[in-house]
């Protein structure tokens, strides 16, 4: 019976005698030349935490009852609630439009005998999955459909 | 504490992408619709009424995208957020600032499957 080897099987006992350099931050970073849009990848963290939390205080007024509901549908409407959604929404298209530019760079040159898609290809089919997606379930959250 | 977070990189990595990739896709409507056009006024008044919103999150298919929407962009923004707090300080403080933050995602993820066996 196999047993899951330890995460650190692979490492050397004891240190090796090889000298390196000390890592060092480059120049640019965190906020100048590509490592800005880096960064902000990284700060969509904050935005995506909160929306996840602002989810959950939906869900949860919703099986409160009436009351509670209407409660946070109207803390909503307050300006600096849109406010905080308009800013979480150009963060979900940067996240969204980065991530998809990335995919395809990130594919195994073949999975078995099988190649994957051009890059043109799976990004068309990203953006189209997105879009589709997103005017079905905005349909539906609008009253459009169902 | 370190070993313990190698071991489950594989799982959040899993949570992580997909709170990317499906986190993104939900996300997207729910922040424009429930967010913005509905607090402004923008979509009929019954769209997201009590009872509407009920019977849409209570349907099983509704209880899966809720979840995923809530738990998902959690740990989406948990692993990013402790990659950036290693690129601005190091590795130093990794072993409290990974416990923290997974920590929330999973307590918002039960949370939010508490919330949703509830509607």
């Amino acid at each position: 019976m196999s047993v899951p080897a330890h995460p650190q099987a692979m490492a050397p006992s004891r240190p090796g005698r090889t000298r390196t350099a000390p890592p060092q931050r480059p120049d640019q970073a965190p906020f100048g030349g590509r490592y800005r849009s880096h960064t902000l990848f990284g700060a969509t963290g904050f935005v995506y935490l909160l929306l996840g939390l602002l989810a959950l205080e939906a869900v949860w007024a919703l099986g409160g009852g009436s009351a509670s509901w209407s409660g946070f549908q109207a803390s909503l409407a307050s300006p600096f609630m849109i406010a905080i959604h308009a800013i979480s929404f150009v963060s979900v298209i940067f996240v969204g439009v980065r991530f998809f530019r990335l995919f395809p760079k990130a594919q195994p040159p073949r999975l078995g005998p099988v190649r994957p898609p051009p890059a043109p290809v799976i990004i068309a089919a990203l953006y189209a999955v997105w879009i589709g997606a997103s005017v079905l379930f905005a349909a539906i959250l609008a009253g459009g459909i169902l | 504490m370190h070993r313990f977070l190698l071991r489950i990189e594989p799982i959040v990595w899993l949570l992580f992408g997909q709170g990317v990739l499906i986190g993104t896709i939900l996300l997207t409507s729910w922040v424009l619709v429930v967010g913005m056009l509905e607090p402004l006024g923008l979509v009929p008044a019954d769209a997201l009424a009590y009872e509407r919103a009920l019977r849409l999150g209570a349907h099983p298919i509704g209880r899966l995208v809720l979840l995923a929407l809530i738990a998902l962009p959690l740990w989406k923004g948990a692993h990013h957020l402790r990659h950036l707090a290693i690129e601005f300080g190091g590795h130093a403080r990794d072993a409290v600032v990974a416990p923290v933050l997974y920590g929330l995602a999973a307590l918002g993820s039960l949370a939010g499957l508490f919330a949703i066996i509830r509607l």
